[in-house]
Protein backbone atom coordinates (compact mmCIF):
# COMPACT_ATOMS: atom_id res chain seq x y z
CA UNK A 1 0.00 0.00 0.00
CA UNK A 2 0.83 3.65 -0.58
CA UNK A 3 2.49 5.93 2.17
CA UNK A 4 -0.39 7.55 3.73
CA UNK A 5 1.69 10.72 3.52
CA UNK A 6 2.71 10.08 -0.21
CA UNK A 7 0.00 12.01 -2.14
CA UNK A 8 -1.08 9.84 -5.02
CA UNK A 9 -1.73 12.36 -7.30
CA UNK A 10 0.82 15.27 -7.76
CA UNK A 11 0.31 18.01 -9.72
CA UNK A 12 3.27 20.30 -9.79
CA UNK A 13 3.20 23.78 -11.89
CA UNK A 14 1.28 22.38 -14.67
CA UNK A 15 0.91 24.90 -17.89
CA UNK A 16 -1.51 24.63 -20.59
CA UNK A 17 -1.80 26.92 -23.36
CA UNK A 18 -4.78 26.68 -26.13
CA UNK A 19 -3.68 29.42 -28.51
CA UNK A 20 -3.56 32.35 -26.86
CA UNK A 21 -5.75 30.98 -23.96
CA UNK A 22 -3.76 29.98 -20.61
CA UNK A 23 -6.50 27.27 -19.50
CA UNK A 24 -4.00 26.35 -16.91
CA UNK A 25 -1.64 28.47 -14.95
CA UNK A 26 0.96 27.38 -12.34
CA UNK A 27 -1.35 25.17 -10.94
CA UNK A 28 -0.10 22.88 -8.07
CA UNK A 29 -2.33 20.30 -6.54
CA UNK A 30 -1.46 17.62 -3.83
CA UNK A 31 -3.89 14.48 -3.59
CA UNK A 32 -3.98 11.78 -0.66
CA UNK A 33 -5.03 8.10 -0.93
CA UNK A 34 -8.45 7.87 0.21
CA UNK A 35 -9.19 11.64 -0.07
CA UNK A 36 -12.25 12.88 -1.85
CA UNK A 37 -11.47 16.31 -3.69
CA UNK A 38 -14.18 18.34 -5.41
CA UNK A 39 -13.24 21.06 -7.64
CA UNK A 40 -15.81 24.23 -8.11
CA UNK A 41 -15.23 27.26 -10.35
CA UNK A 42 -17.29 28.97 -13.48
CA UNK A 43 -17.00 27.61 -16.25
CA UNK A 44 -14.09 28.12 -18.85
CA UNK A 45 -12.49 27.80 -15.40
CA UNK A 46 -10.10 25.32 -16.50
CA UNK A 47 -11.34 22.30 -13.61
CA UNK A 48 -12.17 20.38 -16.41
CA UNK A 49 -8.81 20.40 -17.79
CA UNK A 50 -7.01 19.99 -14.96
CA UNK A 51 -9.15 16.96 -14.62
CA UNK A 52 -8.50 15.54 -17.61
CA UNK A 53 -4.68 16.70 -17.53
CA UNK A 54 -5.03 14.11 -14.98
CA UNK A 55 -5.28 10.74 -17.01
CA UNK A 56 -3.80 12.61 -20.05
CA UNK A 57 -6.79 13.27 -22.28
CA UNK A 58 -4.97 16.78 -21.81
CA UNK A 59 -1.21 17.02 -22.44
CA UNK A 60 -0.05 20.00 -20.24
CA UNK A 61 2.65 22.13 -21.95
CA UNK A 62 4.91 22.77 -18.54
CA UNK A 63 4.70 21.12 -14.74
CA UNK A 64 4.32 17.49 -14.16
CA UNK A 65 1.65 15.10 -12.78
CA UNK A 66 2.44 12.31 -10.72
CA UNK A 67 -0.08 9.37 -10.36
CA UNK A 68 0.48 6.54 -7.79
CA UNK A 69 4.44 7.22 -8.77
CA UNK A 70 4.45 7.47 -11.78
CA UNK A 71 4.93 10.86 -13.91
CA UNK A 72 2.01 10.62 -16.88
CA UNK A 73 3.89 12.69 -19.11
CA UNK A 74 6.87 10.45 -19.20
CA UNK A 75 6.86 8.55 -22.71
CA UNK A 76 9.19 5.83 -20.71
CA UNK A 77 5.48 5.00 -18.36
CA UNK A 78 3.20 2.77 -20.45
CA UNK A 79 0.05 5.99 -20.07
CA UNK A 80 -2.40 3.08 -20.96
CA UNK A 81 -1.51 1.07 -17.83
CA UNK A 82 -1.27 4.66 -15.44
CA UNK A 83 -5.02 4.45 -17.44
CA UNK A 84 -6.11 1.61 -15.81
CA UNK A 85 -6.10 2.43 -12.67
CA UNK A 86 -7.66 5.83 -13.17
CA UNK A 87 -11.20 5.63 -13.58
CA UNK A 88 -13.01 8.32 -15.72
CA UNK A 89 -16.87 9.44 -15.61
CA UNK A 90 -17.98 12.15 -18.70
CA UNK A 91 -20.71 14.24 -18.38
CA UNK A 92 -21.64 13.00 -21.56
CA UNK A 93 -21.55 9.52 -20.35
CA UNK A 94 -20.01 8.25 -23.99
CA UNK A 95 -21.60 4.59 -23.08
CA UNK A 96 -20.38 2.36 -26.24
CA UNK A 97 -23.54 2.32 -27.89
CA UNK A 98 -23.11 -0.79 -29.96
CA UNK A 99 -22.81 -3.12 -26.56
CA UNK A 100 -25.00 -4.23 -24.06
CA UNK A 101 -24.76 -2.82 -20.65
CA UNK A 102 -22.93 -6.05 -19.49
CA UNK A 103 -20.85 -5.62 -22.74
CA UNK A 104 -19.69 -2.24 -21.60
CA UNK A 105 -18.41 -3.25 -18.25
CA UNK A 106 -16.99 -6.36 -19.42
CA UNK A 107 -15.16 -4.94 -22.22
CA UNK A 108 -11.87 -3.31 -20.85
CA UNK A 109 -11.13 -6.04 -18.35
CA UNK A 110 -11.38 -9.36 -20.53
CA UNK A 111 -9.49 -7.38 -23.46
CA UNK A 112 -7.02 -5.34 -20.89
CA UNK A 113 -6.59 -7.71 -18.07
CA UNK A 114 -7.88 -10.72 -19.34
CA UNK A 115 -10.10 -11.36 -17.10
CA UNK A 116 -12.15 -15.06 -17.73
CA UNK A 117 -15.62 -14.08 -19.33
CA UNK A 118 -17.40 -15.08 -16.61
CA UNK A 119 -15.96 -13.92 -14.08
CA UNK A 120 -15.93 -10.64 -15.48
CA UNK A 121 -19.74 -11.03 -16.01
CA UNK A 122 -20.17 -12.18 -12.27
CA UNK A 123 -18.14 -8.93 -11.05
CA UNK A 124 -20.01 -6.59 -13.90
CA UNK A 125 -23.61 -7.81 -12.31
CA UNK A 126 -22.65 -7.34 -8.90
CA UNK A 127 -21.26 -3.55 -9.65
CA UNK A 128 -24.51 -3.10 -11.63
CA UNK A 129 -26.53 -4.24 -8.56
CA UNK A 130 -23.93 -1.75 -6.25
CA UNK A 131 -25.13 1.26 -8.88
CA UNK A 132 -29.32 -0.64 -8.68
CA UNK A 133 -29.32 -1.26 -11.96
CA UNK A 134 -28.76 -5.03 -12.19
CA UNK A 135 -32.45 -5.54 -14.17
CA UNK A 136 -30.87 -3.46 -17.81
CA UNK A 137 -27.71 -5.96 -17.60
CA UNK A 138 -28.58 -7.17 -21.33
CA UNK A 139 -29.83 -4.11 -22.65
CA UNK A 140 -28.55 -1.64 -25.05
CA UNK A 141 -27.33 2.29 -23.61
CA UNK A 142 -29.90 3.58 -25.87
CA UNK A 143 -32.94 1.90 -23.57
CA UNK A 144 -31.63 3.24 -20.65
CA UNK A 145 -32.22 7.12 -18.97
CA UNK A 146 -29.45 9.66 -18.24
CA UNK A 147 -29.28 8.61 -14.81
CA UNK A 148 -29.31 4.83 -15.26
CA UNK A 149 -26.57 5.16 -18.17
CA UNK A 150 -24.53 7.62 -16.16
CA UNK A 151 -24.33 4.66 -13.06
CA UNK A 152 -23.52 2.31 -16.05
CA UNK A 153 -20.53 4.83 -16.83
CA UNK A 154 -19.47 4.69 -13.13
CA UNK A 155 -20.12 0.89 -12.85
CA UNK A 156 -17.86 0.39 -16.43
CA UNK A 157 -15.27 2.69 -14.49
CA UNK A 158 -15.03 0.39 -11.61
CA UNK A 159 -14.89 -2.77 -13.14
CA UNK A 160 -11.50 -2.12 -14.50
CA UNK A 161 -10.97 -1.60 -10.24
CA UNK A 162 -9.01 1.65 -10.26
CA UNK A 163 -7.65 3.59 -7.48
CA UNK A 164 -8.49 6.12 -8.38
CA UNK A 165 -12.30 8.10 -9.71
CA UNK A 166 -12.09 11.20 -11.52
CA UNK A 167 -15.85 12.57 -11.95
CA UNK A 168 -15.97 15.00 -14.99
CA UNK A 169 -18.90 17.31 -14.07
CA UNK A 170 -21.25 13.64 -14.22
CA UNK A 171 -24.62 15.44 -13.51
CA UNK A 172 -24.63 18.35 -15.57
CA UNK A 173 -25.90 16.31 -18.51
CA UNK A 174 -28.36 14.92 -16.35
CA UNK A 175 -32.65 16.35 -15.95
CA UNK A 176 -33.10 17.08 -12.31
CA UNK A 177 -34.84 14.82 -10.95
CA UNK A 178 -32.12 12.22 -12.03
CA UNK A 179 -29.17 14.15 -10.72
CA UNK A 180 -30.21 12.40 -7.01
CA UNK A 181 -29.78 8.86 -8.29
CA UNK A 182 -26.31 9.54 -9.72
CA UNK A 183 -24.95 11.47 -6.46
CA UNK A 184 -26.43 8.42 -4.10
CA UNK A 185 -23.93 6.38 -5.92
CA UNK A 186 -21.27 8.68 -5.87
CA UNK A 187 -21.79 9.15 -2.41
CA UNK A 188 -21.72 5.27 -1.33
CA UNK A 189 -18.64 5.10 -3.10
CA UNK A 190 -17.09 7.64 -1.17
CA UNK A 191 -18.20 6.09 1.95
CA UNK A 192 -16.36 3.04 0.72
CA UNK A 193 -12.97 4.97 0.82
CA UNK A 194 -12.37 5.32 -2.76
CA UNK A 195 -9.97 8.57 -3.78
CA UNK A 196 -12.11 10.73 -5.89
CA UNK A 197 -11.91 13.81 -7.61
CA UNK A 198 -15.10 15.22 -8.68
CA UNK A 199 -15.59 18.67 -11.01
CA UNK A 200 -19.24 19.38 -10.23
CA UNK A 201 -21.90 22.32 -9.46
CA UNK A 202 -23.77 20.09 -6.91
CA UNK A 203 -22.80 22.31 -3.49
CA UNK A 204 -24.89 19.64 -1.43
CA UNK A 205 -22.80 16.99 -2.76
CA UNK A 206 -19.66 18.78 -1.87
CA UNK A 207 -20.35 19.74 1.38
CA UNK A 208 -22.00 16.14 2.32
CA UNK A 209 -18.26 14.33 0.87
CA UNK A 210 -15.51 16.40 0.22
CA UNK A 211 -12.36 16.27 2.34
CA UNK A 212 -11.31 19.21 0.29
CA UNK A 213 -12.87 21.80 -1.90
CA UNK A 214 -11.18 23.09 -5.03
CA UNK A 215 -12.08 26.89 -6.12
CA UNK A 216 -10.43 27.41 -9.57
CA UNK A 217 -11.18 30.64 -12.16
CA UNK A 218 -9.45 31.52 -14.71
CA UNK A 219 -6.61 28.97 -14.91
CA UNK A 220 -5.53 28.67 -11.19
CA UNK A 221 -6.45 27.28 -8.43
CA UNK A 222 -7.41 30.37 -5.91
CA UNK A 223 -8.37 28.52 -2.62
CA UNK A 224 -8.42 25.18 -1.06
CA UNK A 225 -10.09 24.31 1.88
CA UNK A 226 -12.53 22.07 3.99
CA UNK A 227 -16.14 22.89 3.32
CA UNK A 228 -16.89 24.46 6.74
CA UNK A 229 -14.31 26.69 5.98
CA UNK A 230 -15.70 27.53 2.25
CA UNK A 231 -19.09 27.98 3.03
CA UNK A 232 -18.97 29.71 6.68
CA UNK A 233 -15.78 32.55 5.63
CA UNK A 234 -14.68 31.94 1.94
CA UNK A 235 -12.08 34.04 1.80
CA UNK A 236 -10.89 35.28 -1.55
CA UNK A 237 -13.40 37.70 -2.81
CA UNK A 238 -13.63 36.02 -6.33
CA UNK A 239 -14.97 33.03 -4.36
CA UNK A 240 -17.20 34.86 -1.73
CA UNK A 241 -19.09 36.63 -5.33
CA UNK A 242 -19.46 32.64 -7.23
CA UNK A 243 -21.08 30.95 -3.51
CA UNK A 244 -23.09 35.00 -3.79
CA UNK A 245 -24.50 33.44 -7.13
CA UNK A 246 -24.83 29.79 -7.03
CA UNK A 247 -26.09 29.58 -3.01
CA UNK B 1 -15.62 31.08 -27.60
CA UNK B 2 -15.72 30.45 -31.41
CA UNK B 3 -19.07 30.51 -33.41
CA UNK B 4 -19.23 27.85 -35.54
CA UNK B 5 -20.23 28.19 -38.77
CA UNK B 6 -23.14 26.44 -40.30
CA UNK B 7 -22.21 24.27 -43.20
CA UNK B 8 -24.70 23.10 -45.82
CA UNK B 9 -24.12 19.76 -47.59
CA UNK B 10 -25.33 18.29 -50.66
CA UNK B 11 -25.20 15.00 -50.26
CA UNK B 12 -25.58 13.24 -54.58
CA UNK B 13 -23.54 10.04 -54.88
CA UNK B 14 -23.12 8.29 -58.21
CA UNK B 15 -24.84 4.91 -57.02
CA UNK B 16 -27.97 4.34 -56.55
CA UNK B 17 -30.85 5.82 -54.18
CA UNK B 18 -30.75 3.63 -51.13
CA UNK B 19 -34.79 2.38 -50.83
CA UNK B 20 -35.39 3.75 -46.88
CA UNK B 21 -35.64 0.63 -44.77
CA UNK B 22 -38.27 2.32 -43.07
CA UNK B 23 -40.58 2.95 -45.76
CA UNK B 24 -42.92 0.00 -45.97
CA UNK B 25 -45.65 1.37 -48.64
CA UNK B 26 -45.50 -1.04 -51.35
CA UNK B 27 -45.56 1.34 -54.37
CA UNK B 28 -41.91 3.23 -54.21
CA UNK B 29 -39.24 4.55 -56.88
CA UNK B 30 -37.71 0.93 -56.34
CA UNK B 31 -40.99 -1.08 -56.85
CA UNK B 32 -41.82 0.91 -60.00
CA UNK B 33 -38.22 0.49 -61.79
CA UNK B 34 -38.29 -3.11 -60.86
CA UNK B 35 -41.49 -3.37 -62.51
CA UNK B 36 -40.32 -1.71 -65.22
CA UNK B 37 -37.32 -3.49 -65.74
CA UNK B 38 -38.61 -7.35 -65.29
CA UNK B 39 -41.64 -6.64 -67.02
CA UNK B 40 -40.20 -5.22 -69.46
CA UNK B 41 -37.81 -8.00 -69.90
CA UNK B 42 -40.64 -10.45 -69.68
CA UNK B 43 -42.94 -8.30 -71.93
CA UNK B 44 -40.08 -8.35 -74.69
CA UNK B 45 -38.64 -12.18 -74.57
CA UNK B 46 -42.58 -13.19 -74.90
CA UNK B 47 -44.04 -11.25 -77.75
CA UNK B 48 -40.37 -11.11 -80.06
CA UNK B 49 -39.15 -14.06 -78.55
CA UNK B 50 -36.63 -13.38 -81.51
CA UNK B 51 -34.10 -11.85 -81.25
CA UNK B 52 -35.08 -10.82 -77.46
CA UNK B 53 -35.09 -14.21 -75.86
CA UNK B 54 -31.92 -15.11 -77.88
CA UNK B 55 -30.13 -11.69 -76.85
CA UNK B 56 -31.18 -13.09 -73.44
CA UNK B 57 -29.53 -16.77 -73.91
CA UNK B 58 -26.46 -15.09 -75.09
CA UNK B 59 -25.68 -12.62 -72.26
CA UNK B 60 -25.38 -14.89 -68.74
CA UNK B 61 -21.62 -15.51 -69.77
CA UNK B 62 -21.21 -12.10 -69.07
CA UNK B 63 -23.32 -11.31 -66.35
CA UNK B 64 -20.99 -13.85 -64.17
CA UNK B 65 -17.78 -12.01 -65.53
CA UNK B 66 -19.41 -8.41 -64.17
CA UNK B 67 -19.97 -10.25 -61.12
CA UNK B 68 -16.73 -11.73 -61.26
CA UNK B 69 -15.08 -8.17 -61.64
CA UNK B 70 -17.55 -6.17 -59.04
CA UNK B 71 -16.75 -9.23 -56.20
CA UNK B 72 -13.14 -9.29 -56.67
CA UNK B 73 -12.79 -5.29 -56.66
CA UNK B 74 -14.79 -4.86 -53.80
CA UNK B 75 -12.48 -7.35 -51.48
CA UNK B 76 -9.46 -5.80 -52.34
CA UNK B 77 -11.21 -2.24 -52.43
CA UNK B 78 -12.31 -2.31 -48.29
CA UNK B 79 -8.79 -2.86 -46.86
CA UNK B 80 -7.67 -0.19 -49.69
CA UNK B 81 -10.44 1.99 -48.48
CA UNK B 82 -9.38 1.45 -44.67
CA UNK B 83 -6.10 1.87 -44.83
CA UNK B 84 -6.65 4.84 -47.31
CA UNK B 85 -9.10 6.62 -44.73
CA UNK B 86 -7.27 5.73 -41.71
CA UNK B 87 -3.97 7.03 -43.21
CA UNK B 88 -6.25 10.74 -44.07
CA UNK B 89 -6.85 10.41 -40.57
CA UNK B 90 -3.57 10.19 -39.08
CA UNK B 91 -1.83 12.70 -37.05
CA UNK B 92 1.44 11.85 -38.58
CA UNK B 93 2.19 14.03 -41.25
CA UNK B 94 3.92 11.78 -43.83
CA UNK B 95 1.36 9.11 -43.66
CA UNK B 96 -1.11 11.92 -44.19
CA UNK B 97 0.25 13.26 -46.84
CA UNK B 98 0.47 10.17 -48.68
CA UNK B 99 -2.93 9.39 -48.16
CA UNK B 100 -4.07 12.49 -49.66
CA UNK B 101 -1.78 12.64 -52.46
CA UNK B 102 -3.13 9.17 -53.85
CA UNK B 103 -6.76 10.42 -52.95
CA UNK B 104 -6.13 13.90 -54.84
CA UNK B 105 -4.48 11.94 -57.92
CA UNK B 106 -6.92 9.25 -58.35
CA UNK B 107 -9.75 11.27 -58.16
CA UNK B 108 -8.78 13.92 -60.67
CA UNK B 109 -8.10 11.30 -63.21
CA UNK B 110 -11.08 9.91 -65.12
CA UNK B 111 -11.44 6.00 -64.40
CA UNK B 112 -11.08 5.10 -68.26
CA UNK B 113 -8.09 6.88 -68.68
CA UNK B 114 -7.24 5.16 -65.41
CA UNK B 115 -8.11 1.72 -66.83
CA UNK B 116 -5.82 2.12 -70.43
CA UNK B 117 -3.18 3.56 -68.17
CA UNK B 118 -3.26 0.96 -65.51
CA UNK B 119 -3.19 -1.89 -68.07
CA UNK B 120 -0.62 -0.57 -70.45
CA UNK B 121 1.76 0.45 -67.79
CA UNK B 122 1.43 -2.86 -65.85
CA UNK B 123 1.76 -4.84 -69.56
CA UNK B 124 5.27 -3.21 -70.02
CA UNK B 125 6.16 -4.74 -66.34
CA UNK B 126 3.96 -7.82 -66.23
CA UNK B 127 1.71 -10.11 -68.22
CA UNK B 128 -1.20 -10.03 -66.70
CA UNK B 129 -4.53 -11.63 -67.12
CA UNK B 130 -6.69 -8.96 -68.66
CA UNK B 131 -9.21 -10.09 -65.64
CA UNK B 132 -6.51 -9.38 -62.95
CA UNK B 133 -5.30 -6.71 -64.63
CA UNK B 134 -8.72 -4.63 -64.42
CA UNK B 135 -9.86 -5.42 -61.73
CA UNK B 136 -6.35 -3.90 -60.06
CA UNK B 137 -7.22 -0.98 -62.20
CA UNK B 138 -10.87 -0.89 -60.54
CA UNK B 139 -9.66 -1.42 -56.91
CA UNK B 140 -7.08 1.34 -57.04
CA UNK B 141 -9.15 3.80 -58.59
CA UNK B 142 -12.37 2.89 -55.94
CA UNK B 143 -10.02 2.20 -52.80
CA UNK B 144 -9.26 6.18 -53.18
CA UNK B 145 -13.31 6.71 -53.33
CA UNK B 146 -13.71 4.45 -50.78
CA UNK B 147 -11.02 5.95 -48.97
CA UNK B 148 -13.12 8.74 -48.31
CA UNK B 149 -16.19 7.27 -47.29
CA UNK B 150 -14.34 5.50 -44.53
CA UNK B 151 -12.52 8.97 -43.94
CA UNK B 152 -15.98 10.57 -42.81
CA UNK B 153 -17.67 7.83 -41.04
CA UNK B 154 -14.64 7.34 -38.92
CA UNK B 155 -14.57 11.29 -38.54
CA UNK B 156 -18.45 11.56 -37.69
CA UNK B 157 -17.82 8.95 -34.54
CA UNK B 158 -18.04 11.03 -31.41
CA UNK B 159 -14.82 11.92 -29.72
CA UNK B 160 -16.44 10.96 -26.57
CA UNK B 161 -16.12 7.25 -27.67
CA UNK B 162 -12.56 7.49 -28.19
CA UNK B 163 -11.90 9.39 -25.06
CA UNK B 164 -14.01 6.83 -22.93
CA UNK B 165 -12.09 3.91 -24.62
CA UNK B 166 -8.49 5.62 -24.04
CA UNK B 167 -9.55 6.43 -20.21
CA UNK B 168 -10.70 2.75 -19.75
CA UNK B 169 -6.65 1.82 -20.61
CA UNK B 170 -7.32 0.09 -24.49
CA UNK B 171 -4.09 1.66 -26.92
CA UNK B 172 -5.53 3.71 -29.77
CA UNK B 173 -5.46 -0.02 -32.32
CA UNK B 174 -7.81 -1.52 -29.71
CA UNK B 175 -10.17 2.05 -29.15
CA UNK B 176 -10.23 2.12 -33.18
CA UNK B 177 -11.36 -1.75 -33.80
CA UNK B 178 -13.52 -2.48 -30.71
CA UNK B 179 -14.57 1.03 -30.89
CA UNK B 180 -14.53 3.09 -33.78
CA UNK B 181 -14.79 0.80 -36.64
CA UNK B 182 -17.99 -1.40 -35.20
CA UNK B 183 -19.91 2.16 -34.59
CA UNK B 184 -18.44 3.43 -37.96
CA UNK B 185 -19.34 0.81 -40.04
CA UNK B 186 -23.11 1.54 -39.94
CA UNK B 187 -22.67 5.33 -40.92
CA UNK B 188 -20.77 3.93 -43.86
CA UNK B 189 -22.64 1.17 -44.87
CA UNK B 190 -25.38 3.01 -47.24
CA UNK B 191 -22.52 5.10 -48.75
CA UNK B 192 -20.22 2.10 -49.23
CA UNK B 193 -23.15 0.14 -50.47
CA UNK B 194 -23.53 2.98 -53.04
CA UNK B 195 -20.05 2.61 -53.98
CA UNK B 196 -20.43 -1.00 -54.47
CA UNK B 197 -23.24 -0.20 -56.77
CA UNK B 198 -21.15 2.21 -58.71
CA UNK B 199 -18.46 0.05 -59.18
CA UNK B 200 -20.60 -2.84 -60.42
CA UNK B 201 -21.77 -0.08 -63.37
CA UNK B 202 -18.56 1.80 -63.57
CA UNK B 203 -17.06 -2.53 -64.65
CA UNK B 204 -18.81 -2.11 -67.60
CA UNK B 205 -15.79 0.41 -68.82
CA UNK B 206 -13.62 -2.81 -68.83
CA UNK B 207 -15.40 -4.02 -71.96
CA UNK B 208 -12.69 -2.12 -73.59
CA UNK B 209 -9.61 -3.99 -71.98
CA UNK B 210 -11.03 -7.40 -73.89
CA UNK B 211 -12.81 -8.57 -70.95
CA UNK B 212 -15.90 -10.12 -71.77
CA UNK B 213 -18.57 -8.69 -69.09
CA UNK B 214 -22.26 -7.68 -69.74
CA UNK B 215 -21.70 -4.67 -72.25
CA UNK B 216 -18.87 -6.64 -74.52
CA UNK B 217 -20.97 -9.78 -74.15
CA UNK B 218 -24.17 -7.65 -75.66
CA UNK B 219 -21.25 -6.00 -78.50
CA UNK B 220 -20.14 -9.39 -79.63
CA UNK B 221 -23.80 -10.21 -80.41
CA UNK B 222 -24.67 -7.26 -82.01
CA UNK B 223 -21.32 -7.22 -84.46
CA UNK B 224 -22.70 -10.60 -85.76
CA UNK B 225 -26.19 -9.91 -85.92
CA UNK B 226 -26.28 -6.21 -86.55
CA UNK B 227 -29.04 -5.94 -83.89
CA UNK B 228 -27.44 -2.92 -81.83
CA UNK B 229 -30.53 -1.57 -80.09
CA UNK B 230 -31.96 -5.00 -79.37
CA UNK B 231 -28.94 -5.85 -77.62
CA UNK B 232 -27.89 -2.48 -75.52
CA UNK B 233 -31.34 -2.61 -74.12
CA UNK B 234 -31.23 -5.90 -72.71
CA UNK B 235 -28.06 -4.86 -71.62
CA UNK B 236 -29.51 -1.66 -70.20
CA UNK B 237 -32.64 -4.28 -68.34
CA UNK B 238 -30.58 -6.22 -67.17
CA UNK B 239 -27.78 -3.83 -65.28
CA UNK B 240 -30.64 -1.94 -63.87
CA UNK B 241 -32.28 -5.47 -62.23
CA UNK B 242 -28.94 -5.86 -60.95
CA UNK B 243 -28.69 -2.51 -59.63
CA UNK B 244 -31.96 -2.37 -58.02
CA UNK B 245 -31.59 -5.47 -55.86
CA UNK B 246 -28.32 -4.45 -55.25
CA UNK B 247 -29.51 -1.19 -53.56
CA UNK B 248 -32.53 -3.80 -51.90
CA UNK B 249 -29.94 -5.77 -50.15
CA UNK B 250 -28.06 -2.41 -48.76
CA UNK B 251 -30.71 -0.96 -47.39
CA UNK B 252 -31.73 -4.86 -45.66
CA UNK B 253 -28.38 -4.97 -44.19
CA UNK B 254 -28.75 -0.93 -43.38
CA UNK B 255 -31.94 -2.03 -41.04
CA UNK B 256 -30.43 -5.20 -39.39
CA UNK B 257 -27.41 -3.20 -38.38
CA UNK B 258 -30.09 -1.10 -36.43
CA UNK B 259 -29.64 -3.39 -34.18
CA UNK B 260 -28.67 -1.22 -30.97
CA UNK B 261 -31.03 1.47 -31.42
CA UNK B 262 -34.10 2.81 -29.22
CA UNK B 263 -37.02 0.74 -29.60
Amino acid sequence: MTNANTPIIQIRNVYKFFGQLTALNDVCLDIQPGEKVVVIGPSGSGKSTMLRSINRLETVDKGSIIVDGKDVNDPANDINAIRQELGMVFQSFNLFPHRTVIGNLTMAPTRLKKVPKDEAEATALSLLKKVGISDKAHVYPSNLSGGQKQRVAIARALAMQPKIMLFDEPTSALDPEMIGEVLDVMVNLAREGMTMVCVTHEMGFAREVADRIVFMDQGQILEVGTPDHFFTNPEHPRLQKFLEQIL
Amino acid sequence: MTVEKKEIRIAVTDGMLIPSSKDKSFVSAWMISLCIAVGSILFLCITKPKPYYEILKFLPDGILITFEVTIASIIVTIPIGLITGLGRLSKNKTINLIASTYVEIIRGIPLLVQLFFIYFALGEFVQLPDLTAAIIAMSVCYGAYMGEVFRAGIDAIDKGQTEAARSLGFNPRQTMFLVVLPQAWRTILPPVGNEFIALLKDSSLVSILAVSELLRRGREYASVTFEYFEAYLMVALIYLCITLLMSKAVSIMEARLNYYDER
